[in-house]
């Protein structure tokens, strides 16, 4: 007797348990729904005063529209995002190794003072900077190039690249560089065939940190490009929308490309990191 | 390694070259350059000549009603955004601290809002909450009942800070969220035993069980959102015009109405803020396991 109450007391508490699981997946993810809901729907279909959830005629002509370069820049503003996000995220992962390894391993004065500045740059938000590195960036000739919101996103990924990458190579035990510097590999060498392999799941998470913020980008990308054959995703993508023209389910398709190649990293990332990017704290 | 401070000297210097170098080309002779600028009258045309005006630009700006209000604008949405994210985020946490089925899927699917970019999240909010043809409206109003008038979301400014801080709340909960979890899961379960050994309710288990394991990420969490939402611009912005939160008061100042000395005068002013929060949080927060 006791024992069925129970049990049936535990299924209870388990359809209560999953209900809240689901209505919690629902709220988070209704726009998400919408979005791609939405990118299937007509135009007329999709200003509708009732709304529909689902659409009442299929159609996948807006993702033929958004790769259609007659009809709608997608593609290129795509191009330069990716341009933008992978030669800034490969920079900043780069020289966040260098820095990262030398306030890891390395014994030289000066380490605390510089690791207490990178702290400082890591809550020093851009937007206190846009007025200087506005100027700077014009006098440097870089105004209107992607090169200029290239080295800006280095600049600001770089401090949480090192701390996260430093992290990583705090549990590199230092036994084995010693072996390998016994074995004749000099402090470069260490680098690239000791640390890199075994930090691996961790800079891929620094580089997909570091890709994201890039990509995401609106603030600089709206300040240093003028032109918009240089126009990222954020900022092509807002421009168009000010436009009287724009169509809810070519936005809506367009916004789930942009979104997916950072949810595709970020999935696969994931699968094989233990503690991924979103884990200590990331900048975001 | 303890024996070779000297060659390390130099091999540090090197390695870590590119970074400070980029760092104090891009991070702080940018903020020296703030302070001498915000003592100019310095028009956006670089032909043009710049002229000293001392103080005038900190007076003008302290003196500005718009300033003030846009400082108190700021603040009433970082604290119900961090508060709400924060909230939620540890509620839902709490939720996920068990076995389930599909709890990896589950935890995946609700981090989504969190890595997304913010122009497809802005699209997708400004769609479901136009007042015309938005879902939400139909919803609220045709479905639901929850109000007799449609909010005009993105006209009204109190409706449009109502709309910024929800959205903040829904992208940023899932940040929170996994930070609590992480550290929910190193809690000994042996401790709440003890603790319903003696009778503790569930809230009594929350507050002497959970609340002391987790300060530490609360802390944290709490005082990075703050400080990143206190300087918040993007999703502001893209989302409408409506709420003049400070990040967007500066932009504009400095690229709307060209105005670059006055808008350094408030990035100087931000900066002062900042620094006393982050000598005041420096002992205590800890960030990617390493202070």
């Amino acid at each position: 007797m006791a024992m069925a109450s129970s049990k049936k007391n535990k299924t209870a508490r388990k359809i209560g348990f999953y209900t809240g699981l689901i209505a919690l997946l629902v709220v988070s993810l209704f726009p998400f729904f919408i979005m791609l809901m939405t990118s299937f729907k007509n135009s007329k279909e999709a200003v509708a005063t009732d709304p529909t959830f689902f659409p009442k005629d299929w159609t996948f002509q807006h993702y033929l529209d958004i790769f259609n370069p007659d009809i709608f820049p997608f593609l290129a503003y795509f191009k330069n995002s990716l341009t933008v996000a992978l030669t800034a995220a490969l920079l900043s992962v780069l020289i966040g190794i260098f820095g990262a390894y030398a306030l890891s391993k390395l014994n030289f004065i000066g380490k605390t003072t510089i690791n207490a500045s990178f702290y400082t740059v890591y809550m020093l938000s851009g937007i206190l900077l846009v007025v200087p590195l506005f100027k700077i960036i014009s006098g440097l000739g870089l105004y209107d190039t992607k090169t200029a919101l290239i080295i800006t996103m280095i600049v600001q990924t770089l401090p949480t690249s090192i701390f996260m990458l430093k992290s990583y190579f705090d549990t590199i035990p230092d036994d084995l560089e010693e072996a390998a510097m016994i074995d004749g590999l000099n402090r470069i060498q260490i680098i690239f065939y000791i640390i890199i392999p075994l930090a691996l799941s961790g800079i891929i998470s620094v580089f997909v940190y570091s890709f994201m913020v890039a990509w995401n980008d609106y603030l600089f990308a709206s300040i240093f490009l003028s032109d918009s054959v240089n126009f990222t995703l954020p900022i092509g993508l807002n421009a168009l929308f000010s436009t009287p023209d724009y169509i809810w389910g070519r936005m809506m398709a367009a916004s789930l490309i942009t979104a997916l190649p950072v949810v595709a990293m970020y999935a696969i990332s994931e699968h094989f990191i233990k503690g991924n990017v979103t884990e200590g704290g990331v900048k975001g | 390694m303890k024996n070779r401070g000297k060659s390390d000297m130099k091999l540090a210097m090197v390695l870590l070259f590119p970074s400070v170098f980029l760092v104090l080309l891009l991070v702080a002779y940018p903020m020296i350059s703030n302070i001498k600028i915000s003592f100019f009258d310095l028009p956006i045309n670089p032909r043009l000549d710049a002229t000293f005006v001392g103080l005038k630009n900190y007076t003008d700006i302290l003196t500005d009603v718009e300033f003030i209000k846009s400082l108190g604008i700021t603040v009433l949405y970082m604290i119900l955004a961090v508060a709400g994210s924060t909230a939620l985020g540890l509620a839902v946490a709490i939720f996920f601290n068990r076995p389930f089925k599909f709890r990896k899927a589950a935890r995946s699917l609700i981090i989504l809002s969190y890595v997304t970019p913010s122009i497809s999240l802005v699209f997708a909010w400004k769609y479901m909450f136009n007042n015309g043809y938005g879902v939400i409206n139909h919803l609220g109003v045709d479905v639901f009942h929850l109000f007799d008038k449609a909010p005009l979301w993105f006209d009204n400014p109190v409706s449009s800070f109502i709309l910024v801080v929800l959205f903040a709340i829904w992208r940023y909960f899932p940040y929170a969220f996994i930070s609590f979890l992480a550290i929910l899961q190193t809690v000994d379960s042996s401790l709440y035993e003890a603790a319903e050994i003696d009778g503790a309710s569930t809230w009594e288990k929350f507050k002497s069980v959970t609340i002391p394991a987790i300060m530490p990420v609360l802390i944290t969490i709490i005082t990075l959102r703050s400080i990143w939402l206190f300087y918040m611009f993007t999703d502001v912005y893209l989302l409408t015009n409506k709420v003049n939160i400070i990040g967007i008061y500066l932009y504009e100042t400095a690229f709307a109405f060209n105005d670059l000395g006055k808008a350094a005068s408030i990035s100087v002013i931000l900066f002062i803020i900042l620094s006393i929060v982050i000598i005041a949080s420096r002992k205590r927060v800890k960030f990617n396991g390493n202070g």
